[in-house]
């Protein structure tokens, strides 16, 4: 029974790992179109990656988005989810609803909507249309994210700190923050993520002048099937997998040369 | 008066709701005082109204004289050691006791400095670098201890601080709050529903029951001379029988379980004849024999459970409708059988009347 358990899912994993087994290697691929697998192996393309203004502006336009992304939407949802978690209020389970509303409306719907309502407001085709619909779309991650962390946070601290002197201010500066700092760094890598990754709105809004990387690597791949996607997608994958293993890896680190925990 | 804290009149409601009736309370300074009494019965909320946590709806409280109304928690100088603990738990032990002293803009290295002091005098030099988790439970509740310490507090509160620790742990944090708190000679409130914890560290217990003070009296004052049925019957084992008093001059009292009674334990409220009381007697008062014992008290019981500790042994027992327990030392134990007959015998010092 375990045995059969265990290859079962040792197979479930190859399945879903199986993109990536064979992305990575398309992408070092000396073949003219995405082929796998591949004929031989080069560096080919990462350099046409690095040198085509063409595949660098939407990336760097996608980094910009993401990131303005994470600044508005952290400051949105950092407060918002204080206050749900922490208070109560009339409407307080309607305003929780609202929160998680964009993760239940499908994609599509949003973007035709985006695409009709900033249209009226020419937010179409700029770079702060993409922004803002993409922090509606961020929303119900990071809080979801955050306010898992901040239920777990144990409020007595907060009680204990005031006893020992702290205004409510230094409280939050000084024990709130710094704890709630693991579950803040990681809503926030999520809603880069979420950004970063989105393709259906940023297809019906991004337009030329604000044209993010996987609204460019669909064009791409309808057009020509370029192999820079799978230079992309392995890119992405390893900045990822970095993300998400720092912490892990410091750890480690520290373990390792016995230097002190961080204060 | 030289009451330190002072408590007039405190009442607090929630809602419709009473958690405190009306709470008088006078704590000299230096004094160790219990807070003991079932949950929910208002021990907890006093202490947080102390704390600034909860806003008392009525009343006052000072002190030093200086009334505590219009502070915030953080202004009060009250260190509190919480229920679990409630350590930082980013913060090493030594940055956790030194927190208080950093919010007094004591400077790093003279608080570093003080906060290692304060881990030494609390038994856990050495530790000063852990994080809390690297700390064992009772090591944490040392920590706690310092932290509320070291800005030396006019007050300390602990909240049913010994709670999570196992029953060894539990006696040695009692032996070693009781020693450091009479070092630092500092006013300590002490909260637990814990009714040993409370006799064998306090100078006084507060016996709380349903948002009201009961009794307030030194440890072996409540337990010999308790104020109410219901410290009688919260505070140790006890057999709480119904008479009437007969002769109130002489302390006879008739009960229908143990006939007549002279009652002449010392301190007991005035009596009148005809009064209906509760008369109060310790099972560790009691002694059983086969036949009845010459120069004391008798009556009869039929054994029904025996629960042994080793050492000593409650026999319980019933004399027509009321249970009576009584506590044997262990060795005796051996010869008595569940179902046997015999007589339970006492003297009159060892009956105390309660008011009904």
């Amino acid at each position: 029974m375990n045995t059969l358990m265990r290859w079962i899912g040792i197979a479930v994993v190859i399945f879903i790992a199986a993109p990536l087994v064979i992305v990575v290697p398309m992408s070092f691929s000396t073949a003219a179109s995405l082929q796998f697998p591949p004929p031989g192996y080069s560096w080919g393309y990462y350099q046409q990656f690095f040198s085509d203004p063409s595949w660098l502006r939407p990336a760097w336009n996608s980094i910009y988005i993401a990131t303005m992304n994470t600044l508005l939407t952290m400051a949105l949802v950092v407060p918002a989810t204080f206050a749900l978690v922490r208070h109560k209020f009339w409407g307080k389970s309607f305003a929780n609803l609202m929160m998680m509303m964009p993760m239940a409306v499908p994609h599509i719907v949003m973007a035709v909507g985006y695409y009709s309502y900033f249209g009226e407001l020419k937010l179409v085709h700029s770079k702060l249309g993409v922004i803002l619909a993409h922090s509606c779309l961020s929303v119900p991650i990071t809080f979801l994210v955050l306010s898992a962390n901040l239920k777990g946070f144990d409020l007595t601290l907060e009680r204990a700190a005031r006893s020992l002197g702290a205004t409510p201010g230094q409280v939050f500066r000084h024990i709130t923050l710094p704890i709630l700092k693991p579950g803040l760094a990681i809503s926030a890598l999520f809603a880069f993520i979420q950004s970063f990754d989105e393709t259906v709105v940023a297809i019906f809004i991004s337009g030329r002048n604000a044209e993010t990387l996987p609204r460019k690597m669909f064009d791409s791949i309808r057009e020509e099937a370029d192999p820079v996607i799978a230079v992309i997608s392995t890119l992405l994958f390893a900045i990822v997998f970095i993300g998400l293993l720092t912490p892990s890896l410091i750890k480690l680190v520290r373990r390792m040369t016995g230097s002190p925990q961080p204060k | 008066m030289s009451a330190y804290l002072r408590l007039a009149g405190v009442n607090k409601t929630f809602g419709s709701f009473t958690a405190l009736g009306h709470i008088d309370l006078e704590v000299e300074k230096g004094e160790f005082v219990t807070f003991l009494g079932p949950s929910g019965s208002g021990k907890t909320t006093t202490l947080m109204v102390i704390a600034g946590f909860e806003q008392a709806t009525k009343g006052e409280i000072t002190v030093a004289d200086q009334s505590l109304a219009h502070l915030a928690p953080q202004e009060r100088n009250i260190g509190i050691v919480f229920q679990n603990y409630a350590l930082f738990p980013h913060k090493t032990a030594a940055e956790n006791v030194y927190f208080p002293l950093q919010m007094r803009k004591v400077g790093k290295k003279e608080g570093m400095k003080k906060a290692e002091e304060m881990l030494e005098l609390v038994g856990l030099a050495g530790f000063a670098h852990r994080l809390p988790k690297e700390l064992s439970g009772g090591q944490q509740q040392r920590v706690a201890l310092a932290r509320a310490l070291v800005f030396e507090p006019d007050l300390l509160l602990l909240d049913e601080p010994l709670g999570a620790l196992d029953k060894n742990l539990r006696e040695q944090m009692q032996i070693e709050i009781k020693r450091i708190q009479k070092r630092l000679g500092v006013t300590t409130i002490f909260v637990t529903h814990d009714q040993t914890e409370a006799m064998s560290m306090s100078d006084r217990i507060v016996v709380f029951s349903n948002g009201a003070i009961e009794q307030a009296a030194a440890p072996l004052d409540i337990y010999h001379r308790p104020a109410t049925r219901f410290v009688a019957d919260f505070i140790g084992e006890s057999n709480l029988l119904e008479a009437t008093i007969t002769d109130a001059a002489s302390g006879k009292a008739q009960s229908p379980v143990l006939g007549e009674v002279t009652c002449g334990a010392e301190g007991m409220p005035p009596l009148t004849d005809g009064q209906a009381v509760t008369l109060l007697i310790r099972p560790e008062h009691l002694k059983l024999s086969r036949e009845p014992k010459e120069g004391r008290q008798n009556a009869q019981m039929v054994i029904e459970t025996i629960v042994n500790y080793g050492d000593n042994a409650v026999v319980i027992g019933h004399a027509g409708d009321q249970q009576i327990r009584v506590r044997v030392p262990g060795a005796d134990v051996v010869i008595l059988k569940e179902g046997d007959s015999c007589h339970f015998s006492w003297t009159a010092d060892a009956v105390f009347v309660l008011d009904k």
